[in-house]
């Protein structure tokens, strides 16, 4: 069942510079979407298109289901202000906010699905700790518990794992795909890593706006050394082997590292 | 006379000072924690801009300092409708992509003065220039009646509002994209805040003057969260250290015959550079 779709969408600042062609595109329950481009590459604009957070320039953004589908946000980790004196469990808390309307208070069963959540990200014995004080990879679990927390049809993660170790950038996308597969819910990240996207994600959609170019299909048939190579600039090598990629980035002369 | 004897004298500027005090601390900790501070400086002279323009229009309607002051003209209310179109402008523009939060307050805060220094120039307001001094910039020591009605409802509006829409308040203020995901309509609520904000600088410049404002809506939050890591905490602490400030103020200013709002201004600064020296020696030898 799809959940949300763009309808030939302009997807920009300025109704004049759109900064990629027409899109149609949709995302359906259980979808697992990954978003892959090189830096200032119009990424983080298509995500906030989708979200809603930016009006479309032409076309439209539709809801197949009659209504907006429950929508879990997870922010890039370098925006947050460490001054809030806030504690994890607090933070979410906020995810409930929907739930309970503007006025409601949380109660018993809101705390109980906030604890739920945070043992869901393996952050539970953490709740009453100042969110300040966790590690930067701790604290995105915790907003992608905060995101749980609303019940989300579709989970949107912008560079969740920006500014993250190797381990750190790997468990928080297992995680995330894990949680999409036990609660058939559609998840789409924004990420620059080719690894991370052949990884966890089995549809991709590619982007640059500087050669406004924009496709979107399974990960097996548009992750290739020729898209890859094309899209950033730099010769890539893509192999599929027994259900897995391998990503290499090539040097001079055709030494292959790997990335 | 004792200062309990005195007290005839005290307790409406105190009582005032202190509802003016708890409010703004608690105000206090939304305003450092969206780094709002120099905005409640650019809302008094906003305010005062309407002060100043009530009497200028008033000198225009046939009001002199010897007649009665319609209600339409009284300078209380153009003080509160500026300070909350000054408001309004700054949520809305503040969050523009093209405007930056500190260049908003900033044009607000040198074009409002500008305008009042040009408005009390004018030759039609000689009569009021006192009267016109003492609501621009408020004055500890005596506080109208008015006002201190004025202060008591407004206290009792701002905690209403904030008391229902507290976590949408937080929320926004924290992570405004996703609040906006999960349902805050987070430019009313913006606007929601600032109003309140507003409302409580423009009558609590009116009772305590300007300093003292914008002295408690930074210097207790600022204290308290360096003294606290609950928000719980922080909001007391930014309440307490708020009101013992102006008590304190009063008390001092009467004993070592000083002036009052500068005196809790002091007060204000020597609790947070306290609270700021023992997060430093915390943090140093922990």
């Amino acid at each position: 069942m799809e959940l949300l779709a763009l309808d030939s969408v302009a997807i920009g600042y300025q109704r004049d510079r759109p900064l990629l062609p027409p899109i149609s595109f949709s995302v359906a329950r259980g979808d697992l979407v990954g978003i892959l481009g090189p830096n200032g590459s119009g990424k983080t604009t298509f995500l906030r298109t989708l979200l809603g957070l930016l009006p479309p320039l032409h076309g439209a953004l539709r809801y197949p289901m009659g209504r907006k589908p429950r929508l879990g946000y997870v922010t890039q980790n370098p925006q947050f202000d460490l001054t809030y004196p806030l504690s994890v469990l607090e933070v979410v808390l906020m995810g409930r906010i929907a739930q309970l309307g503007l006025l409601r208070r949380p109660g018993k069963e809101d705390l109980a699905i906030a604890e739920q959540e945070l043992e869901a990200v393996g952050l539970r014995a953490l709740s009453s700790q100042p969110f300040r004080a966790l590690s930067g990879g701790q604290r995105q679990r915790v907003l992608v518990a905060r995101a749980l927390a609303g019940a989300p049809d579709l989970l949107m993660l912008d560079e969740p794992t920006s500014n993250m170790d190797v381990a750190a950038e790997h468990a928080l996308l297992s995680l995330v795909r894990s949680l999409s597969a036990t609660r058939s819910m559609a998840v789409v990240f924004v990420t620059h890593e080719i690894s991370a996207a052949a990884e966890n994600a089995r549809t991709v959609v590619l982007l640059d706006s500087a050669r406004s170019y924009f496709a979107s299909g399974p990960v097996d048939t548009l992750l290739t050394s020729e898209t890859m190579s094309t899209l950033f600039g730099h010769p890539v090598e893509v192999r599929h082997e027994n259900e897995r990629v391998f990503v290499w980035l090539s040097a001079n002369g055709g030494r292959s590292d790997p990335q | 006379m004792s200062f309990w004897d005195a007290r005839f004298l005290w307790e409406e500027p105190m009582l005032a000072a202190v509802l003016a005090s708890a409010m703004l601390g608690y105000l206090g900790l939304f305003v450092v924690l969206r780094r709002i501070g120099f905005m409640s400086a650019a809302l008094s002279q906003v305010s005062g801009l309407g002060v100043a323009l009530a009497f200028l229009a008033g000198s225009f309607a046939g009001v002199t300092p010897h007649t009665e002051t319609p209600p339409w003209l009284h300078p209380s209310l153009w003080a509160l409708a500026f300070a909350s179109l000054g408001a309004a402008a700054m949520a809305v523009l503040g969050r523009s992509r093209r405007g930056t939060p500190e260049t908003v307050v900033a044009v607000a805060y040198v074009g409002a003065s500008s305008l009042v220094l040009l408005v009390l120039a004018s030759p039609r307001l000689v009569q009021e220039a006192h009267e016109i001094g003492d609501l621009l910039f408020g004055n500890a020591v005596v506080v109208r009646r008015q006002d201190l009605w004025n202060l008591g409802l407004a206290a009792l509006l701002v905690s209403a509002v904030h008391g229902l829409l507290f976590r949408s308040f937080l929320f926004a203020s924290f992570d405004s994209d996703a609040a906006r995901v999960a349902g805050v309509p987070v430019q009313r609520v913006d606007l929601l805040l600032h109003l309140s904000l507003a409302l409580e600088v423009a009558v609590a410049t009116r009772a305590l003057g300007t300093l003292p404002v914008f002295s408690f809506l930074v210097l207790p939050a600022g204290a308290a969260l360096l003294l606290a890591e609950r928000l719980t905490l922080v909001l007391l602490l930014s309440v307490v250290i708020a009101v013992s400030c102006a008590v304190g103020g009063y008390v001092l200013s009467w004993f070592l015959s000083l002036p009052t709002g500068p005196v809790m201004v002091v007060l204000g600064v020597a609790v947070w550079s306290l609270a700021g020296l023992r997060r430093l020696v915390r943090t140093r030898f922990r």
